[in-house]
């Protein structure tokens, strides 16, 4: 039984990770129907960021802001300079110009920080280890009931919960919030009603990709570093989740990232023999396919069915 | 001085003009209606004024030339649009459309009290205010859409073709609304239609639209009077 909790902490954890990914998939998506695959190079970019900044001398929960300061910046410049000029002619050319930013994201990071894991005492890292948002030493952990909970897991499960919530708080009950939900739903008419709807989606792009730089100095610092191929799988993860939850709900991305990190935990854990590392991807996907067998638009999405 | 002055107005999709143009003009607390069939280019004169499509020649809004202005920045200096179909946010609860159409006045005074008006207005919208509007009807969507624009405190109301796909009876008590709008509080209106009887009724002037052209305009008792433009139009 403990082992069962402790997987399941474990797995949450783990799928903070990919609500976060998912979270900012769903604000582009929610915005102008274009999935984003450029999120996960995005937030990578960010997490180089901090590390840089770690070596610089400046503490984590500074360099954070930093981080999603610069992924603000990163995701408002590319829906400005890259897809806005683009997207009203044709929705597969934003699909290959995201490819092709993530491709060059990656590029630029190999080019910058070269393609070894970070820190690197080789390369003369100052760090011995990524910065970790929490105190994760071999001894920080509680153990209630027998359940060892380590306290950065915990802490990046509220961190997930904190920004979930602040996300709720701002499409709900602010009036930016409200224009955000109006150009979702009805671009012209949003239009019509006087909202800046290129102010909306420059500002969506810019809020995904900062929670994105969340998403990758969590899971940099889960992963004790940085590297090219890091954002990969989660990026994988992090979409799925999206799907699972349904394309055009917060919440539930959220909880998608969730599941999948839970169902990736147990599987590999409880079915050591037959499913291990290597299939673990395949357990969250068959997952994903019967829900969706059952439910096309995903546990949260909303069908789009309209009375004339 | 006309509230609003079109002039020389071409616009079109692409390469392609539809407006070949446009002369017309809406006075302080006049009712216009533009009579036009299928195709001749009404929507079109819509989009322009409001600033949805690239357009050329004069839009002069209270004597300001706004034929290059951003389409928030036309809502904002007080011309509100109700498109053709449902100018509604399907997904939004109906107290959030009234609150995204106030969308462009600067803090919250008032607004509260404007949805109220509204609502006495188009009482069933207040019976459905937390219901999602794509879950409405055809009539009650286009009073959303209507109340929606409304909420900006318009002095100008564009209204494209509101009776579209509704029944008679709720075509009839739209436009009874519409009218009352226009004698109470003196909202200028610009109306577009297709179907025209209704219309007409409630009309101080009416132009008649064709292939990007206006062919022809007066009062209401002058157009009915010509034959052929009866004939052809109004269909009696």
């Amino acid at each position: 039984m403990e082992l069962f909790f402790q997987r399941l902490i474990d797995g949450l954890a783990q799928g903070s990770v990919y609500s976060l990914i998912a979270l900012g998939l769903v604000i582009i998506y929610r915005g102008t129907g274009h999935l984003n695959f450029a999120q996960g190079e995005m937030a990578l970019f960010c997490a180089y960021c901090v590390y840089q900044f770690g070596e610089w001398g400046i503490h984590v929960w500074i360099a954070l802001p930093m981080g999603m300061a610069v992924g603000f910046m990163l995701g408002a410049l590319a829906e400005v300079t890259l897809v806005r000029p683009i997207s009203n002619k044709s929705p597969f050319a934003v699909f290959i110009v995201t490819l092709g930013l993530f491709t060059f994201l990656n590029w630029l990071d190999g080019a910058i920080w070269g393609n070894q894991n970070l820190p690197n005492s080789g390369v003369g890292s100052k760090q011995q280890s990524y910065p970790s948002l929490f105190p994760n030493a071999r001894d920080d952990f509680w153990q209630p009931f027998g359940v060892t909970i380590r306290y950065d897991r915990a802490g990046i499960l509220l961190l997930v919960l904190v920004i979930t919530a602040l996300l709720f708080l701002l499409f709900n009950k602010t009036k930016f919030g409200l224009a955000m939900r109006a150009v979702a739903s009805n671009t012209e008419s949003a239009k019509l009603a006087g909202i800046r709807t290129n102010t909306v989606l420059m500002v969506s792009w810019g809020l995904a990709a900062a929670i994105g730089a969340v998403g990758g100095v969590v899971i940099a610092g889960l992963n004790s570093n940085v590297n090219l191929g890091l954002m990969f799988t989660v990026f994988i993860y992090g979409s799925a989740a999206a799907t699972l939850g349904g394309f055009d709900s917060p919440g539930g991305a959220v909880l998608g990232g969730l599941i999948i990190g839970v169902v990736e935990n147990m599987s590999s854990g409880y079915a050591q023999k037959w499913i291990g590392q290597d299939m673990k991807l395949a357990v969250a996907f068959v997952v994903i396919l019967a829900v969706l067998l059952i439910k096309p638009s995903g546990l949260f999405g909303t069908a789009k069915v309209e009375r004339v | 001085m006309s509230l609003l002055r079109v002039s020389q107005l071409r616009a079109g999709y692409g390469p392609v003009n539809v407006l070949d143009g446009i002369e017309l003009h809406v006075d302080d607390g006049e009712f216009v209606v533009m009579l036009g069939a299928n195709g001749a280019g009404k929507t079109t004169t819509m989009r322009a004024i409001s600033g949805l499509i690239p357009r050329y020649g004069v839009i002069e809004f209270e004597g300001h030339d706004i034929h290059k202005a951003s389409a928030d920045s036309i809502v904002r200096s007080g011309v509100a649009q109700v498109p053709q179909g449902r100018g509604t946010f399907p997904e939004l609860s109906v107290e959030d459309n009234m609150l995204a159409g106030a969308y462009v006045r600067h803090g919250a005074d008032g607004v509260h009290d404007d949805m109220h008006k509204w609502f006495e207005v188009f009482p069933r919208l207040a019976e459905r205010r937390h219901q999602r509007a794509g879950s409405l009807s055809g009539g009650e969507q286009q009073m959303l859409a209507i109340a929606r624009a409304l909420m900006s405190r318009p002095k100008l109301l564009l209204c494209d073709e509101p009776s579209l796909g509704l029944a008679p009876l709720i075509t009839q008590e739209l436009f009874a609304v519409l009218e009352r709008l226009n004698r109470d509080e003196r909202l200028s209106v610009l109306l577009v239609e297709q179907n025209a009887n209704l219309a007409l009724h409630i009309a101080n002037r009416v132009y008649l639209l064709e292939t990007g052209r206006i062919v022809a305009t007066g009062s209401a008792e002058e157009l009915g009077a010509d034959d052929a433009i009866r004939k052809a139009y109004l269909g009696f």
